[in-house]
Parts: structure tokens; C-alpha cells; sequence
């Protein structure tokens, strides 16, 4: 993020390399054109100093404040001196305030307290400017605007005990500020700016952002949800760790309320703006996104963390990516604050589902899937549900999806040994079974994890995949038939692969071993082979090549 | 019992002449007057001393514990730990004490005492060396040194003073005459001066075995000899090596003047075998002693000397052994050996591929014969080899290469009795149906090589070093208009060069022309330039199906297969060829392979056999294929006959393996599904089904027959009429319904065939019913119903079939017993531990502190020296200080007598004069 005076020296740069860009075109114009520019923009600029400097100097010349302002309100033409302008005025206004010629006391002269009120009246206007400017402008003067509206802000609460707060009236000049940087989408830039420079830093910022945000929302009817997209995002700038600061004492105004020092009061505001968030109806990618930085953004915040958990079983309710999404934060809550979450395995055994094992998610899912499924007193046969139907999905799996399921089964079976019956069972009726063969007692459509009879039931999936066309699956394949000597398989080993990643792993290799070749030469790969002794292969058949 | 110490002392007293009777004042006298008292006196001194020292109850030490019996105990009963050692204390405290005193005392003299020079020159300090000999020693000393500095990896160095020996004796052929060689003599010396020059006298060498083993090189050093030096010693064994070259060359200039008269005598000997076949038995029995006898040795036992004689036999016989022994020649073979031996090789081969289908390494010896060719050995090609050189024969022609090269001959009788065996099934009844094909195969592969030099048959035999020239014979067929003689092109750009007038048709025929004229027999470099060639070849098959239209399909086919028979001869360069394109296919355009991308697939399905468990070439070949099929969403009905392209060729690769790809069966899923919309709910289970456009769904079928899928259907062709469209959409449904039925054959025998299957059926079922129920006798209906009889079929046997999963029929593991193994022959000083690292540890701890009682024993010791010494000293001092002192008193107390004498004598003379 460019601060203010690089910009300014940015664009100063563009300026020069413009000129620059211009110079080839020809001596006279040239000429012109230099002579333009010394004629012209020093002299504004100069002028400028040269206002700033009398204003200082003498009450008299309070007048060319104006002037100033007129040069500042260009902006949407000349930004240069618009910009100059408008630092300059800072400058004046941040001096006036510190020397006290804008507050307002019961001993003042009236002619002093008509100036007073003049001068508070162009500072006024000035930040409209200034406002206007950060609304609607180019990157570059927006973020100068915001460093001199923030700075003025500062020297108004310093000096003429303005605060931050108005407590709900949306019209002091700091609710202004966070109206205009959350108004628009596109604000991105400035935005994060915003957060860096200010909210991260400064304890008592971040506190009345977020009372003003609260306020903002508050003001917003139900179904506007573009500013809830800026707010969420604004929230989520926020570094994750903000929330467990032990204590707030990094200001940026001198004086402060004396319970902003308290991180309660802090945390409080927070939960209430994130309760004012996720009570709103939200949409699926809304949602999502909440989700997703639910442990990370929302859930520090919280000192009253059952509150999430309407939000959180609602979502998990809600089936398909989005219960993904909840599982880790309601596995906090579960972990956390002890949350009873009823049918909570029949839940999870229906996100079971044929996506799951393809979707980007399956990493993340698993991590949890194994947490989940980690103690050793849940019942087998619902253990054996669960391993039955990843087997059976891992059927339709990529490998990258079968190398994480087959060692998590198999840790599985390790906890859980009465489950072996699934790999290894002489059957009951086996003359019966000699006779009539056998259909899998496994129930696909089941819902309920106890009752698919999954214990009763063999792993034939993973048998299959043991003859998968990719050996290195073949061959993790094979540990469920192996000696189960191993403790358990780490699954992280297995998590992050891809096709991609395993065609550059196979690639990557150098031939060591000249490949065998095979030692027939087909006489036909394309037609029909003449000697009708010889079956055409697969291709001939189904394909025409002439 | 022994009689007691005093009655022992006595004794020997009395034997030594020590007591006993008085001897009388006359010989005593006499004695005294021989002056023999004194030797008397001595002797008797020594024979005190004799019995002091026998007497001395210290001076042998017995073995604290009598030995035991030998059935209690299993220590060897005889040697030197039998005997329980009967220690000597005296004498080696005495030799202790000896060493202490040369090092010890002499440190402790010279302490507090700087600078000083050690004389270490050789035998300054040995008094019995005269002058001469020193020197004489130190200037061998000098020239040792000298010559050994760089001999540390001389290996010829080492190798002369070095020999095999066993049991001592040496195992060379000329022992005896190294018997009196230097080496004998210089070893010995050579060792006693490496020991003299080692023989520092080091500071603390006091171990009793030391101080024996300074005795005797001690007695080393007393006859002293010059060594040789090296230059005298490489002289000699140059002078010997000369001898023994000489000789080695007059023993065949002996043979051949034998041979030569052998020679001579062979008309003889032939006439004699024809004149009389037939010749009595005892005539030829009386000849035989001299006549089938060795000369040399019939010379020998002529008379001479009978033990060179043993001695030259002797050497003979050994020399025997290294001859080769002579082989039985190779049998000529009947066509049913040779046929066998075809079938046999065949089957070797199949086994092979069984073998790496399933993974199992195959030992390193067989793979070498198998799949290396080795650099430039055309002495012994076996069978295999002769195939892949196949070429070789063809080129060289058959009538030039008749002498030289009969092994090839054979083979192609050998093939051309195959093909005429061929037409009479009845003798190849006993190989295997497979066995048939592959011995068919093996026909056409010859007749494939054969076709490439049809052409130039007349010409080739003019082929030789290098020569590369236009030939006049005409040609056959369209060939003719082309050239000759062609560089062979290092890169496709050059082979783009060449071919650029050609058509596309005549490739096959450049390409096999420049494969005869870079012949590798024909030319060194020719080798590594084929090699390149193969992998321009590659480039050219994806360059030609991507570049031109289908009608070039039969000289890509030709070209395939010339890159197949160039793959065995160079493999790894084919196989980096195709690796390479595959990886430029997943980095450049991964998702979009071309029609190239597509034919190189099919080449790789064909070149390299496709049912290893893993292939360098086949494994990441087919890892993308799946990677295709699971990844790629067809946008139009090209792309989705691309895809089942690929789901052929996977078909095809996994033909024999049999090997699960789910890609393959959710791809046909969904493409079904796109075509017919025909998704009947969630029944598909455990594939994730991708929406697709409806443009792929099939129209209201016509009756017509579907149409066979083109390969230009997989090139994107715009926009084509609606029509057509439906063709191609009718086209696509066909061969995918097709590829239901194939994969129930290919897969039939899997466990969960079941599970997989299902789905497929009551798809089938659903398509059936919407297709074929409306239209009855709709071809396309048909095809579905019967395709869904066969998986039916299927399910119920598999059905049958299923049973519970056994997989862990292992030998339980046995439990950690911890009952100690029973030691056979236990032997309670030895240390049994299991645990190899404490075992190890316990060892080094006992080393560690036996040598620390010896450090401790030995500083005590030398302390106790020390102490003793300078308690010595002291007294010495002390006695020396008396000594002083009495003799001045005894010269003051005599001054003063003398005084007292001169005053006594001075008084009487006073009183006297008084």
C-alpha cells in the first residue's frame, strides 16, 4: 500500500515522464510546451506556499483560505494543484486548531468568535472536499485524502475535544469517513489502506470503526447487502490475532475514553457487530465466506460463543458445501464450549456424498473427518458405515482422492479391530454362500450410519483398487492386505496431491532403465488386420481411420 | 609328603660344600697358599645365592586355583592356559625394573637439567658395532628412505615382493626357480632392518613381552647384511622377466617345428586310414605306446634324468588346467527343435511380461538379455538379439553374407519353415493358441523388415564402409522418383528438409532408406545417429497427424511401427522421445491434446507393452489419459469423441492387466447421460455427474445404423450441418454403449465388479427402454439390449462368485518370547547379550578398565621406583657427607695428637733440661 507521499511522488514521476514522453515530438513544440509549464504550474504551486504562508503569518489574510479552497474543490481537473492545495490547507487548519483560533469559549470577543465559527465553517467545507475527493477520485489522490481527513480528524479531537463517536448520529466526520470507505465496492485499495494504517494499528480506531459500522448497519434496511459485503470484507482485513490482544493501549488520539482500555469493552462491540452480520438473511456464497473465516475472524471475538451456534447448525443444516464449511466451526464450538450437537455422525455420514472425493475441499474435509473419527468408544458399526462408504466412493475417486482414503482406512481399522471383520470373515453359511454366491448387505441409501449393515459387509472397493492402473495407488492399495504392522499412517503424507502433481512426480523422473519395449510388432494399428485368425483390437473396431 | 623346608635347606647345603666337615688346617693352608681361598669364596657366595634364590617362595608363583578336571570345565586341557601359567614375578619385576631404570631413572636425572643434544644416530650408542658397520648401516638407511617416498601406490612395487602362496608354497609356475631368487634372502633382511628402523627406543616400554622381544632382535642385529636397493632389485626382476620371455618363445618355436612335422606326417596318416580300416587289434596295441604318446613326453621317458622328468610332468599337468576345455559343438536342430526352441523363447517372453505385469522384479541378468543390446557385440547375438537386429540379414543381402554370417542364414530358414508350418495346424497343436499368434506375429514382423528392402534388394549387397551411392536398379511402385541416399537428419527440421516434396505416402519408404544406408553394423557413428533419427521419427508421427488429413493414416501406421523397431534397438531414446512430448503436452496445452497428442498415445499403447505394473513411458502416458478423462468437461460433441478416443486406447492398454480406471467408466457416465439425458435419479451412486449443454442431447433417432466414429471427428470442424451432427451424436452413443459391454469384459473378474456395474445396467436398462422400446428394431436399440444381456449375464455370475473378503490369511505374528536362548556349548566367560550396542558397550567398559588398573598398577610401580631411587640417592649422600666428616675428623683428631705429642715431647725436654 503506497502511502500518501508516495503517491504524490508517484504521480509527480508520471507527470515528469509524460513531459518526458513528449519531448521527441519536435524542437518547437517543445519549446512551447516548457515555457507552458514554467509559466504555469511553479507559479500555482508557488502561489500556494506562498497563501499558506501569509495565512499563518496574519489573522488578515484568513480570507486567501478561500482562494485555497477553490484550488482544492478542482480536483476532478487540475489534481496536481488540487492536491498541493489541499495539504497546504491541512497544514493551516492543523495549525489554527493547535494555536486554539477555532474553539470556541465563553470569554472570547464576539469578532473572535465570528472567526472562530468562519474558520470552523471552511474547515467545514474543506473536509466536504476532502470527502469528495476520497469518494470519487483516482487511487492515488484518494489515499492523500484519507491521510489528511484522518489527520484533521486527529487534530479536531485533540484540539476541540470532536470525538470519534457521535453515538449513532452518522454525522460526525469519523462515521463519514468509514460511510464513504465502506460505501462503494469497488474501494478495495483504500480500504485496505484504511485497515492497515489505522484500524490495525490504533486500538481506539478499530474500536470506533466498529462502533460505526454497527451504527451503519443498523441504519441499513434488511435486504442491502452490498454494504454487508464491504463490511465483511473490511472485517476480514483485520488480522486474525487482533482479537487475542491482552490488553488496548495504542492510540491514535491523545485523550481517550477510559473504557477503551478495557479489551472486554472491545470484544463486546465485535461480537455485537458480528451478531448484527449473521443475523441477516445472507446469501449461499455469503454464507460461505463466513463461514470460512469463522475460526480464524469471527469466533476470537466472541466471549459469548453459544451465540454462533444458531448460524453455525443452521449452515450445517443447510447440506452440501456449505456444511463443509460449518463442520470445523462447529467442531470448535463442540470442542470449546461443549456443544451438543444432536445426530451430529448421522450429519457427517451424509456429506458422504459423490463430490466429496472430487471436490477442492476433500483436504480440509479429511483433516477434520479424522479428528472427527479419531476416538476409539464410537460404535463399529458405525465406523465400519463410514469406511464402507468412502471404499465404496473411493471407487469413483481420482487417486489423488483414493491415496488419502485407503490410509485412513486403514488407521481406522487399527482403532478399530472388531472392523477387520471387513477385510477378513469366513462366512457363516458357507455352503450356502458355495451355492448362491452373495449380495453386499451394505445399504448405499441409508442414512443412518447404524443401520447400513456395513459391518456385515466386506471391503471388496479396496480390493478392487489394489489393481488400479496407477502403481502407486495399486501399491497403497495393498497395505490393507499386508500384516497391519504399522502403527498408523500420518495423513498429512497423503493429503495434497493432484493429477497434475503426480504427472510431474512421474515425469520429473529420469530414466534410469532403458523401458522395455514390447517384443511384438503389431502388423496393423489402424485397419482391419487381413488375417481373419487375429482379432482386431478395440481401436480398429469402434474407429474408422481410412 | 616332601620333606620340610629346613630339612631341604640342609641338604643342599651340605650338597653345595657349604657345611659339612671342617676341612683341616693342612688344606686350608694349602689352599691359602694357591691363593684359591678367595675363588673359593666366591664360589660359595654363588652357591648361596643359588639356594637363596631356590628357596625363595616368590620367585614362581602357582596358579591361585589348581586346575580342574577337564570333564568339569571346558578350557583346553593342554597348552599354555592348562598349565595355570607358573608365573615368573622375579623375573619380570626385574625386567621391569631394567626398563624403568633406562627410561625412567635417566628422565629423572636429566630433569631440571636444559638443552642437551640426543645423539640418534644409528648405532652410536650400540658398542658392538665397529665403525665400518655403522657406517655402511646409516648409508642404507639414507638410500631406503630415499626410494620408498613414492612407492605409496606403486602397485608393480607391491606386486614384486607379493605372491598367492599356500601353506608357503608359492602357487606360480616358476617356483623353483624363484627358490634361489634374492627374495628369500632380501625378506628376511628387509624385515629385521624395517624392525631395527622401528626399534626408537621408546620412553616407556617396560611390558615383560617387550623386553623378550628386544632380546631377540638383539640377536637380529649381531650378523647384519647389505640389502639390496631397489634399482638392483628392478634390474633382477627385469633380467628374469627377459629370461622367462626368451624361454617362453623358444618353447614355441619348439611347437611349431612339431606341428610343422606333424603337418608332414598327415598324408601319411590319411592314406593309412583309408588303405587299412580295418587293422588288427594287436598291432594297434603295440603301436600305441610310442605312437599315440606324446613325443615330448616319450622323449622323456626315453631315459634322462627321472626327476626332471616328474618335475616337467608336474608342470604340464598344471599348465593342463587353464586349457580350455574343448565344447560339444552346437547339433544341428530338426525343424521340430527349432520350433520348440521358437515356442520356448515365446513363452520366456510372455512369462516375463507376466512377471512385470505384476510387479515382481525380474533378476537383473535376464533383463539384460531381455531389453539390452549390447554396444557393438555382433560375436554372439542371441536369438532375441538376431530380432531386433533384424535388419541386419535384409541388408546385407543373403548371398554376400552366406559365409559370413550363417547364424543369420539359419534364421530365416527357420522363419520361412515357420510360415509353411503355419498352414498345418496339426504340428503346432501343442503351443498354446497364443503361442500362434505370437509365431505368426514373428512371421509378419520378419516379413515387415523384409518389405523395407524389396525395394533395393540388388543394391545392398554393394553396401559397405561408408559407400554411399546411387543405385541403378529400378524400383518398384511410385518409390522411384525418389532418392537414394539422405543424410540421416539429426532433427525434425532436417527431416522436414527432406521430406518437404515428398508425399506423405513415401515417408515410410525415406525413412526405411535411411535406416539401411546408417545401418549400425555399417559405420561406427551410425549408431548414435540413428538413435537421434528414432527420436525424430517420434517428432514427425505427431507432426504428420497434426498437419495433415486422414488419408495419411497408413504411412503414420508404417512409421509407428519403423519407431517400434527402432525402439528396440534404442529404447531409452524412443522412450525420452515420448516422455518428452508428454511432458510439452501437460505444460503447454494440458487440457487440449491434438490429434498428434492423440495418435502418439496410440503409438505408445503399441510400442511399449501397456501391462507393466509400471512403465516409464506407459504409467505417466496413462496417468493422463485418466487425468483427461476425469478432468475434461466436453464443450462440443469433437471434443467428447476425443475423449472416447482416449477412453479406447485406455481400453486397450488395459487390456491384458485388466487394471481399474474409474475415470473410463464415470466419463462414459456422463457422456451417456449428455447424449441421452437418460440419468435415472441417483442411482449412479458413487460418480459425481457433470451438468452438460443440451446440444449434446441426441435428437429423435432415425432408424438408420449408426456410423463408425472417424478420427477426423476429434479435430474441431466448426459448425457442420444438423444432420451430420446426429450422425456423429449417434456415433458417439454407439461406441459408448460399446464400451459398457468392453469394460464388463475387461473388468469381469474384479471383486467389486458388482458395485460397478449396477449403475451400468440400470442405465442400459433406462436408455433401452427410452431408445429401443419406442422404436422396436431400431439397430441402436438392439446394440443396447444386447450389450445389457451380457452385463446381466455378468452380474449374476459375479454374484455367484462373491464371497467374503479373506485378505489376512497371515501367519500371526509371533509374541517377544522372553526365555533366554540355551547355548549349546555355554561358556560362562563369554558374554551372550542379544542386544548387540549394550554387548559392545559392556566390552568397551571392561577394556576400559582393565587398562586403567594397568595405568594405575604401572604409575604406582614407577612411583615406588622413583621413591626407591631417591631414597638410594640420599643414602648415597648421606654416605658420602660421613664419609667427608670422619675423614676430617680423623684429620683434625690426628693434628691434634700430633700437636699433644709435639707438646708432651716439648714439656719432657723442658723438665728434662731442668
Amino acid at each position: 500500500m503506497p502511502t500518501a507521499t508516495e503517491t504524490i511522488v508517484k504521480s509527480a514521476k508520471r507527470k515528469r515522464h509524460d513531459t518526458d514522453s513528449n519531448l521527441p515530438v519536435g524542437h518547437k513544440t517543445k519549446a512551447r510546451k516548457t515555457e507552458k509549464d514554467v509559466s504555469q504550474r511553479p507559479n500555482v504551486e508557488e502561489e500556494i506556499l506562498l497563501l499558506e504562508g501569509e495565512i499563518t503569518q496574519s489573522r488578515k489574510n484568513y480570507n486567501k483560505i478561500t482562494i485555497l479552497q477553490d484550488y482544492c474543490k478542482k480536483y476532478q481537473t487540475r489534481s496536481k494543484t488540487s492536491i498541493t492545495a489541499a495539504i497546504a490547507l491541512c497544514r493551516v487548519f492543523c495549525r489554527l486548531m493547535a494555536l486554539g483560533s477555532m474553539s470556541q469559549s465563553r470569554e472570547m470577543a464576539d469578532n473572535e468568535k465570528i472567526i472562530a465559527q468562519w474558520l470552523r465553517a471552511q474547515c467545514g467545507s474543506y473536509t466536504d472536499t476532502l470527502l469528495g475527493i476520497l469518494h470519487g477520485a483516482d487511487p492515488g489522490m484518494q489515499s492523500t485524502a484519507l491521510t489528511l481527513l484522518m489527520r484533521v480528524q486527529k487534530e479536531r479531537s485533540d484540539n476541540l475535544n470532536e470525538l470519534f463517536h457521535d453515538h449513532g448520529q452518522n454525522e460526525g466526520l469519523f462515521s463519514r469517513i468509514i460511510a464513504s470507505v465502506t460505501s462503494l465496492n469497488s474501494m478495495e485499495l483504500i480500504r485496505e489502506e484504511f485497515v492497515e494504517k489505522y484500524v490495525q494499528p490504533y486500538d481506539d480506531v478499530r474500536y470506533y470503526t466498529l462502533a460505526c459500522l454497527n451504527n451503519l448497519l443498523k441504519e441499513e434496511k434488511e435486504d442491502a447487502l452490498d454494504r454487508l459485503d464491504v463490511v465483511v470484507s473490511l472485517l476480514a482485513l483485520l488480522e486474525s490475532d487482533t482479537a487475542e490482544k491482552q490488553s488496548m493501549d495504542n492510540f491514535y488520539q491523545k485523550k481517550v475514553n477510559a473504557k477503551l482500555h478495557n479489551v472486554n469493552a472491545h470484544k463486546k462491540l465485535a461480537q455485537e457487530l458480528w451478531m448484527n452480520v449473521l443475523s441477516r438473511t445472507l446469501s449461499r456464497s455469503q454464507r460461505k465466506t463466513l463461514l470460512n473465516m469463522m475460526t480464524t475472524h469471527v469466533v476470537p471475538w466472541f466471549t459469548r460463543m453459544e451465540l454462533l451456534m444458531d448460524f453455525l447448525t443452521d449452515s450445517f443444516n443447510a447440506g452440501g458445501s456449505l456444511s463443509l464449511a460449518a463442520l470445523s466451526g462447529l467442531f470448535h464450538l463442540m470442542q470449546a464450549k461443549n456443544l451438543d450437537y444432536p445426530q451430529f455422525y448421522t450429519k457427517l455420514y451424509s456429506l458422504l456424498t459423490s463430490e466429496i472425493l472430487h471436490s477442492k475441499h476433500r483436504s480440509r474435509f479429511f483433516r477434520l473427518l479424522d479428528t472427527f473419527l479419531s476416538s476409539t468408544h464410537l460404535p463399529a458399526a458405525l465406523v465400519a458405515s463410514f469406511i464402507k462408504r468412502l471404499a465404496r466412493l473411493a471407487l469413483g475417486a481420482p487417486p489423488s482422492g483414493i491415496v488419502v482414503v485407503i490410509p485412513w482406512i486403514y488407521n481406522l481399522l487399527r482403532n478399530h479391530p472388531s472392523c477387520t471383520f471387513m477385510v477378513h470373515r469366513r462366512p457363516e453359511y458357507s455352503d450356502f454362500i458355495e451355492g448362491e454366491g452373495m449380495d453386499d448387505p451394505f445399504d448405499m441409501a441409508e442414512t443412518d450410519p447404524m443401520e447400513t449393515r456395513a459391518f456385515d459387509s466386506s471391503l471388496w472397493e479396496i480390493h478392487t483398487l489394489q489393481s488400479h492402473y496407477h502403481p502407486n495407488v495399486a501399491t497403497i492399495a495393498k497395505i490393507i492386505s499386508e500384516q497391519f504392522t504399522k502403527q498408523a499412517y500420518n495423513l498429512e503424507d497423503f493429503l495434497d496431491h493432484s493429477y497434475s502433481s503426480m504427472l510431474s512426480a512421474e515425469l520429473s523422473k529420469e530414466i534410469k532403465k532403458p523401458p522395455v519395449v514390447e517384443y511384438e510388432i503389431p502388423k496393423k494399428i489402424f485397419f482391419s488386420n487381413p488375417d481373419p485368425a487375429k482379432d482386431d483390437s478395440l481401436l480398429v473396431r469402434l474407429w474408422d481411420f481410412s | 609328603m616332601p620333606p620340610s623346608q629346613l630339612k631341604r635347606l640342609k641338604s643342599s647345603l651340605r650338597e653345595q660344600g657349604i657345611t659339612g666337615q671342617q676341612k683341616s688346617k693342612k688344606h686350608k693352608k694349602q689352599a691359602n697358599k694357591n691363593g684359591s681361598v678367595r675363588d673359593t669364596r666366591i664360589q660359595r657366595n654363588a652357591a648361596l645365592e643359588g639356594i637363596r634364590e631356590q628357596f625363595n617362595p616368590f620367585e614362581l608363583r602357582a596358579p591361585a586355583r589348581a586346575s580342574k578336571h577337564d570333564f568339569v570345565t571346558n578350557k583346553p586341557t593342554n597348552g599354555k592356559a592348562a598349565k595355570g601359567a607358573l608365573a615368573r614375578p622375579g623375573v619380570t619385576k626385574g625386567f621391569g625394573e631394567e626398563n624403568r631404570r633406562q627410561t625412567l631413572l635417566k628422565e629423572i636425572q636429566r630433569r631440571k637439567k636444559v638443552g642437551g643434544i640426543l645423539d640418534r644416530r644409528f648405532g652410536e650408542n650400540d658398542p658392538k658395532m665397529t665403525p665400518e658397520e655403522k657406517a655402511l648401516e646409516r648409508f642404507v638407511k639414507e638410500k631406503q628412505r630415499g626410494s620408498k617416498k613414492n612407492t605409496l601406490f606403486d602397485l608393480e612395487e607391491a606386486g614384486d615382493d607379493e605372491e598367492l602362496t599356500h601353506f608357503g608354497q608359492s602357487l606360480s609356475f616358476d617356483k623353483t626357480d624363484n627358490l634361489d631368487d634374492f627374495q628369500e634372502g632380501l625378506s628376511s633382511e628387509e624385515e629385521s632392518n624395517r624392525s631395527d628402523s622401528s626399534e626408537r627406543p621408546s620412553k616407556r616400554r617396560r611390558l615383560s613381552i617387550d623386553v623378550s622381544e628386544n632380546v631377540v632382535l638383539d640377536r637380529n642385529d649381531e650378523q647384519p647384511a647389505r640389502p639390496k636397493t631397489k634399482k638392483e632389485v628392478m634390474s633382477e626382476v627385469i633380467a628374469k622377466s627377459k629370461l622367462h620371455k626368451y624361454e617362453r618363445q623358444q618353447a614355441k618355436e619348439d611347437d611349431d617345428d612339431l606341428r610343422a612335422e606333424l603337418d608332414q606326417g598327415l598324408p601319411d596318416l590319411l592314406a593309412f586310414m583309408r588303405g587299412a580300416p580295418h587293422q588288427p587289434e594287436g598291432q594297434q596295441a603295440k603301436s600305441l605306446p610310442n605312437g599315440n604318446m606324446n613325443p615330448d613326453r616319450a622323449a622323456i621317458l626315453d631315459g634322462k634324468d627321472r626327476a626332471q622328468a616328474e618335475k616337467q610332468y608336474d608342470e604340464r599337468l598344471r599348465q593342463m588346467t587353464f586349457d580350455k576345455r574343448s565344447k560339444p559343438t552346437e547339433p544341428t536342430l530338426t525343424e521340430e527343435e527349432k520350433l520348440e526352441i521358437e515356442a520356448q523363447r515365446l513363452q520366456d517372453l510372455e512369462q516375463q511380461r507376466l512377471f512385470r505385469m505384476k510387479g515382481e522384479p525380474i533378476s537383473d541378468d535376464e533383463e539384460q538379455g531381455q531389453d539390452q543390446a549390447p554396444p557393438d557385440g555382433p560375436v554372439d547375438l542371441n536369438q532375441e538379439e538376431q530380432d531386433s537386429f533384424g535388419l541386419g540379414p535384409g541388408l546385407l543381402g543373403r548371398a554376400s553374407t552366406r559365409q559370413l554370417e550363417v547364424e543369420d542364414e539359419d534364421d530365416f530358414v527357420l522363419e520361412d519353415d515357420l510360415v509353411d508350418l503355419d498352414s498345418e495346424p496339426e504340428l503346432t497343436e501343442d503351443s498354446s493358441l497364443d503361442h500362434l499368434e505370437d509365431e505368426i506375429a514373428k512371421e509378419e514382423e520378419k516379413e515387415f523388415y523384409q518389405g523395407l528392402f524389396t525395394g533395393h534388394n540388388a543394391g545392398v549387397g554393394e553396401i559397405n564402409e561408408n559407400e554411399k551411392r546411387e543405385f541403378n536398379t529400378p524400383l518398384a511402385g511410385k518409390a522411384d522418383s525418389l532418392a537414394y541416399t539422405y543424410n540421416c537428419p539429426q532433427s525434425h527440421a532436417e527431416f522436414l528438409q527432406i521430406t518437404r516434396d515428398v508425399p506423405v505416402d513415401d515417408h515410410p519408404t525415406i525413412v526405411q532408406r535411411i535406416r539401411a544406408l546408417y545401418h549400425p553394423k555399417l559405420q561406427a557413428g551410425n549408431k548414435a545417429k540413428l538413435a537421434v533419427f528414432s527420436s525424430v521419427l517420434v517428432d514427425h508421427i505427431s507432426y504428420l497427424a497434426n498437419n495433415s488429413n486422414n488419408t495419411t493414416c497408413a504411412s503414420i501406421e508404417a512409421l509407428i511401427r519403423h519407431v517400434h523397431s527402432l525402439a528396440k534397438m534404442f529404447p531409452e531414446e524412443v522412450g525420452r522421445a515420448f516422455r518428452g512430448h508428454l511432458k510439452s503436452l501437460i505444460e503447454d496445452r494440458s487440457l487440449e491434446p491434438t490429434l498428434g497428442d492423440l495418435i502418439l498415445f496410440t503409438a505408445i499403447g503399441t510400442t511399449f507393452p501397456t501391462s507393466d505394473h509400471f512403465h516409464q513411458v506407459v504409467t505417466p502416458a496413462m496417468l493422463y489419459i485418466a487425468f483427461y478423462l476425469g478432468q475434461r468437461v466436453p464443450q462440443s460433441l469433437n471434443e467428447m469423441a476425443k475423449g472416447i478416443y482416449l477412453g479406447t486406447l485406455c481400453l486397450q492398454y488395459q487390456r491384458l492387466s485388466q487394471r481399474y480406471v474409474p475415470e473410463l467408466l464415470n466419463y462414459t457416465f456422463n457422456a451417456m447421460w449428455a447424449l441421452t439425458s437418460a440419468h435415472p435419479g441417483a442411482i449412479t451412486g458413487f460418480f459425481p455427474l457433470r451438468a452438460l449443454s443440451d446440444s449434446f442431447r441426441l435428437g429423435e433417432s432415425s432408424n438408420s445404423s449408426p456410423r463408425k466414429l472417424r478420427i477426423s471427428d476429434t479435430a474441431p470442424t466448426g459448425n457442420g450441418s444438423e444432420e451430420s451432427k446426429e450422425a456423429l451424436k449417434l456415433a458417439l452413443l454407439d461406441s459408448l454403449v460399446s464400451f459398457c459391454g468392453n469394460m464388463a469384459d475387461v473388468w469381469t473378474g474384479i471383486s467389486a465388479f458388482t458395485e460397478i456395474f449396477e449403475p451400468v445396467a440400470t442405465v442400459l436398462r433406462h436408455l433401452g427402454s427410452k431408445l429401443g422400446a419406442a422404436k422396436l428394431g431400431n439397430p441402436m436399440g438392439a446394440k443396447i439390449h444386447d450389450t445389457l444381456h451380457q452385463i446381466e449375464d455378468l452380474l449374476t455370475k459375479a454374484r455367484i462368485a462373491r464371497r467374503p473378503l479373506l485378505l489376512h490369511n497371515h501367519r500371526p505374528l509371533p509374541i517377544k518370547t522372553s526365555i533366554p536362548k540355551f547355548e549349546e556349548s555355554f561358556n560362562p566367560d563369554k558374554h551372550y547379550d542379544p542386544d548387540r550396542d549394550r554387548a559392545e558397550m559392556n566390552k568397551l567398559k571392561a577394556e576400559h578398565k582393565k587398562e586403567r588398573k594397568g595405568a594405575l598398577r604401572e604409575l604406582r610401580k614407577d612411583a615406588n621406583f622413583i621413591a626407591r631411587e631417591s631414597l638410594r640417592e640420599k643414602k648415597e649422600k648421606d654416605a658420602q657427607y660421613e664419609k667427608k666428616f670422619k675423614r676430617l675428623v680423623a684429620e683434625i683428631q690426628g693434628e691434634e695428637g700430633r700437636e699433644s705429642k709435639i707438646y708432651v715431647r716439648e714439656k719432657r725436654m723442658r723438665k728434662g733440661r731442668k
